[in-house]
């Protein structure tokens, strides 16, 4: 008994100290807890599934985040490492009958071995010039999958992938419970050394290499994490859907994929997820509700580009960025953030602007 | 406005049905989902075909089950399928779950269909395709019979089929060509656009054309489904010296390969399938250089059934547009209706039953499934039609005469003056 | 056979020629990856379409006026939407993105997925060695080299053009030099727009309209001008060339293959650019701070 009491007590301190002195750490509580609790309050097969495939696409978007956000290695073609994960996924599952919990991470291992192939050529160039290159690998795969249908599929794609779960909600608590742990582990990556380095590489190259970074060896590492996490997505997809097909590696997801990171808030991980949850329900919703005026035409993706561009306008950093910047200030002398709340700084008790 | 007219077709409905037999049943409209992407030409087909029907079978009482008139509603379900795949998706599933339809009809690229079938067999709810011809769907329903038994493809004629009509017609422009023009061997350039389901097609054509017909075949070109410049093509097929070119296209390729093949006068007489050239927008579009194409289809303005004039006028006249294969969702309908009728109820493994027995006369032909639950093609059943554009007029050239079948209507096919010119001895 | 591939690889090359110089100037000038680049073009197409058919205006009159009232729109764009942002490099990559999702959806709102046409200019083709070639390839072949001469004499004959140089090369300098950079970047926006117009005037006969037209030439495009080297003039015409020349080898020499025309040419940019990081006629500049 008093251990269970010594731990609820700390529970409570850590919550007390850690998490409700800002907003920011009780939005993410806020939204973790929602998450879970969603399907007690709904079984809804649609709800569901549009839920499970933001929670797939909110792991795709942090992984580019990882990659293009912090490193600066702004990637064109992230559809690349999504698709070719999707793909080995399938063809282990079809052809080998390897479960999932054996074909995800291995389809995962072929998006890091998709970051080296992509990776080692990418090195030699810099900033415009390998965004524009990045963009050419999932075009190229792509005429690749149409040559060799008997493998691929071709336009058809793989299907028939044996089931996640078995049930909507296990599938639901499955993969955002993953979508929730990655999304933990891409954080604390970015935190770690290797993520203080990455961010270094973004900053100013030279100056890393000058400081003794090997920036070569780091730039791709961060090729290969992306490549993993984002393999994990397409893995998950693949099976989800029960089908990996050419789409996965369409130009318009690559597209997609930067725009829901850079409008959620680059730099961040938790930002681009922030960013799929708002714009891919938002989508859903948006055909919720011009189902009832049946006589406007399909405007769905018309809407969805004027908010990104409207929204830019205001918040250019992203959404995230904006409103933490709202709730929260960060104290001039120690850099510790505070709640907007607050007169006097948390730790040092500096005067807050 | 037409919503309202709804609501008093139903009241009336129900006011009748209270008054004549008494009975305080309410007539609870049976819902249809129609699948496709309605921002394009083949949603467009899905949509107006089914609310053509869904208007007339509510205009003459609706769906008489178990005593009850009742009316159906149709639910518009935009799949956005081009464009994502997730959309398509999420929005069969939403059609399911949310507005609870009983039975799906449509479906246009195979990838997405699969998907959406794999939903719609999930919560065991009929879909009958309209749109998706790869044999795949269907194999699918042989292999796992309890699973898929709901899936049925009404148009178009699976690739097999549509190959072996492909041939017939080739056959026939052959020998025309070889009777008109006094030739001894045809050459033939293949072009086909890089798509799954054109793959058996050409290979088909790379053995049959020598081996069986008789034709030698001077190349095989596959461009990409959304190619936007056929000139490389069409030189190199003219240097080939091909008679014939047999094209096989589905995608906006085959528009740009009819719009140049006129505006440079290949001399290769242009047969095949061409799904753009089954639009009425095509002459438009290719300002009129498409003329002579042939191309397979399923609807033009000709008698295959007593249904199907009255049905392409009315179509006509109420969408501007002469109806597509995906406007099947007319005869799905239908199908739909009597299947219910007869199964005296809205349960889809008694429907199953009925649909399988289902042999009625649609705007298509004599409609019946075979054990694949794929439409039958055959003489006497759906055949499918050769149409050829003549003069800003599509027509139908084929079947005349074939195993006994002609339809009222059809009309001889022409050679392009400039092939018989370049071959004229 | 040799002279297909030359003349097919000729129209090609100088058709993306035009797109990729229009970008590549802006890319230079103004620093931004305008994706929506090929979806003016395309907006231009659509409205020589609604001039040429449904208003029935003679094609010329047509193209002159969307010509102008799409430059008006990049100009407007441009005011509201990217230059508020112009320092935050990846809104206004995905600003252009969703500038490009924006027109293609009003084009599909407006005409849906149908593939429309304009008719030719000039009916006909000519026999050329042997190949033909219709009068409205060489009508583009022809108007596409006198623009790129145009635009070169433009760049390196006036004050205006060597200021757009100067600020590509120095973007601070230049403006230390007493330039009004704002102007010379929406002097330099407007140009871009107008080429990308003008090469949708060239082609509109040629391709089919539809709102997915812009995807295909915005990859070649891309392609093009890394190839070419970024903001080399020179780089993106040889490129254009080089693609368009490759494309043509493709689908006379692997017939089988055509559809992968598209995987060669990318293949061939990134061949060169393990050889050469900064393109063929890139500046290999010092590592930039």
């Amino acid at each position: 008994m008093g251990m269970l009491d010594a731990y609820i007590r700390r529970f409570l301190a850590v919550l007390r100290t850690e998490i409700l002195v800002l907003p920011s750490r009780m939005a993410v509580v806020v939204f973790v807890l929602l998450l879970l609790a969603l399907p007690l309050v709904t079984q809804d097969g649609y709800v569901l599934r549009v839920m499970i495939l933001t929670a797939i696409f909110a792991i795709l978007a942090a992984s580019w985040d990882l990659l293009s956000g912090f490193t600066g290695q702004m990637n064109f073609g992230h559809a690349l490492f999504f698709g070719v994960a999707a793909y080995v996924t399938a063809l282990l599952n079809l052809e080998l009958k390897f479960p999932p919990y054996l074909s995800i991470p291995l389809g995962a291992v072929g998006g890091v071995l998709t970051g080296l192939v992509v990776g080692i050529p990418c090195l030699r160039l810099k900033g415009s010039y390998l965004a524009l290159t990045t963009l050419a690998f999932p075009i190229i795969l792509l005429g690749l999958v149409f040559a060799f249908p008997g493998v691929t599929g071709g336009e058809l794609g793989l299907s028939g992938l044996s089931r996640l779960t078995g049930s909507r909600t296990g599938d639901y608590y499955l993969i955002t419970g993953l979508m929730l742990a990655l999304g933990g582990v891409m954080w604390k990556i970015t935190d770690s050394n290797t993520g203080i380095i990455l961010h270094a590489i973004r900053e100013d190259e030279l100056a890393a290499r000058a400081a003794g970074i090997n920036t070569t060896r780091y730039k791709l590492l961060a090729f290969c994490l992306s490549g993993f996490f984002a393999g994990i997505a397409g893995g998950l997809y693949a099976h989800f859907l029960r089908l990996a097909g050419p789409s996965t590696l369409e130009v318009s997801l690559s597209f997609q994929v930067i725009i829901w990171a850079v409008f959620g808030g680059m730099v961040s991980i938790y930002g681009p997820i922030a960013g799929v949850f708002i714009l891919n329900p938002l989508m859903e919703a948006l055909r919720v509700v011009l189902e009832r005026f049946p006589g406007l035409p399909e405007m769905r993706m018309f809407i969805f580009a004027g908010l990104v561009l409207v929204t830019l306008l205001f918040m250019p950093e992203g959404l995230v960025p904006w409103v933490r910047d709202k709730i929260e200030t960060e104290c001039p002398r120690c850099k510790i953030r505070n709640a907007f709340t607050r007169r006097r700084c948390r730790v040092c008790d500096a005067a807050l602007d | 406005m037409k919503r309202h007219g709804w609501i008093w077709r139903v009241w009336l409905g129900l006011l009748l049905g209270l008054a004549l037999a008494g009975t305080a049943l309410a007539a609870e409209p049976i819902k249809i989902g129609v699948l496709g992407p309605m921002a394009f030409t083949q949603g467009e087909g899905h949509w107006n075909g089914a609310s053509m029907a869904a208007e007339e079978i509510n205009a003459a009482g609706g769906v008489k089950v178990g005593g009850v008139n009742r009316p159906i509603e149709l639910v518009k379900v935009d799949t956005n399928e081009f464009l994502s795949i997730p959309d398509a998706t999420n929005a069969a599933e939403m059609a399911i779950s949310r507005h609870k339809v009983d039975f799906l009809v449509g479906g246009f690229r195979t990838e997405a269909v699969l998907v959406m079938q794999d939903i719609a067999m999930d919560a065991k709810k009929v879909f009958i395709g309209c749109g998706a011809a790869h044999p795949e769907l269907c194999t699918r329903v042989t292999k796992d019979y309890d699973r898929y038994k709901y899936w049925f493809r009404l148009t178009p004629i699976n690739s097999t089929y549509l190959g072996k009509v492909d041939f017939i017609l080739l056959g026939t422009v052959a020998a025309i060509m070889k009777q008109t023009l006094g030739l001894e061997k045809l050459k033939v350039a293949i072009i086909a656009e890089k798509a799954s389901w054109a793959d058996p097609i050409v290979k088909a054509a790379e053995t049959m054309l020598p081996e069986k017909m008789g034709m030698e075949v001077v190349g095989t070109w596959r461009p990409s489904p959304v190619a936007k410049d056929c000139t490389a093509e069409l030189s190199a097929i003219q240097r080939a010296g091909a008679h014939i070119v047999f094209t096989t296209f589905s995608s906006s390729v085959g528009l740009t390969f009819a719009k140049q093949w006129g505006e440079l006068k290949v001399p290769a007489a242009a047969v095949g399938i061409n799904v753009e050239s089954q639009k009425s927008g095509f002459w438009e579009a290719t300002s009129g250089k498409g003329e002579y194409t042939l191309t397979v289809n399923t609807y033009a303005r000709v008698k295959i059934t007593d249904k199907t004039i009255p049905f392409y006028d009315k179509y006509l006249k109420l969408y501007k547009e002469a109806p597509n294969y995906t406007s099947g969702t007319y005869d799905a309908l239908y199908i739909l209706k009597e299947a219910v009728e007869k199964a005296g109820t809205t349960d889809s493994d008694k429907v199953v039953a009925q649909i399988e027995k289902h042999d009625g006369i649609g705007t298509a032909g004599r409609e019946v499934f075979d054990k694949s639950h794929d439409i039958t093609w055959a003489p006497g059943y759906v055949t499918s039609i050769g149409s050829q554009w003549q003069d800003g007029q599509m027509v139908c050239v084929w079947p005349i005469n074939w195993e006994g079948v002609t339809y009222e209507g059809a009309v001889p096919y022409k050679l392009p003056p400039w092939v018989v010119e370049h071959w004229k001895k | 056979m040799l002279l297909d591939i030359v003349i097919d690889g000729l129209i090609k090359g100088s058709v993306y020629a035009l797109l990729a110089i229009g970008f590549s100037l802006v890319l230079g000038v103004a620093r931004i990856i305008n994706i929506a680049h090929t979806a003016l073009y395309m907006t231009a197409a659509y409205l020589i379409y609604i001039g040429a058919k449904p208003l029935g205006l003679s094609p010329l009159v047509a193209m002159l006026a969307a010509v102008g009232l799409t430059v008006l729109l990049g100009l407007v764009v441009y005011r509201l939407f990217i230059q508020p942002i112009q320092e935050h490099e990846a809104a206004v990559l995905i600003a252009t993105i969703a500038v490009a999702m924006m027109l293609q959806e009003v084009f599909l709102m407006a005409f849906g997925g149908h593939y429309l046409g304009v008719p030719p200019l000039v009916d006909g083709f000519a026999v050329i060695f042997g190949v033909k070639v219709t009068f409205q390839h060489l009508l583009a072949l022809g108007l596409a080299l006198l623009m790129l001469l145009a635009v070169r004499v433009f760049l390196m004959k006036t004050r205006l053009g060597l200021a757009i140089r100067a600020t590509a090369q120095d973007r601070e300098v230049a403006n230390l030099m007493g330039m009004n950079v704002t102007r010379v970047a929406m002097t330099t926006v407007a140009i871009s727009v107008g080429l990308a117009a003008v090469t949708g005037a060239i082609v509109v006969p040629l391709v089919t309209v539809e709102p997915t037209m812009w995807m295909h030439p915005l990859i070649m495009m891309l392609a093009i001008v890394v190839l070419g080297g970024l903001g080399s003039i020179e780089g993106s015409f040889v490129g254009a060339f080089l693609l368009g020349f490759a494309e043509s080898l493709v689908v006379f020499l692997v017939p089988m293959g055509a559809f992968l025309k598209d995987s060669v040419a990318l293949s061939i940019m990134i061949l060169v650019l393990l050889i050469r990081p900064e393109g063929l006629f890139g500046v290999s500049f010092e590592e930039e701070r």
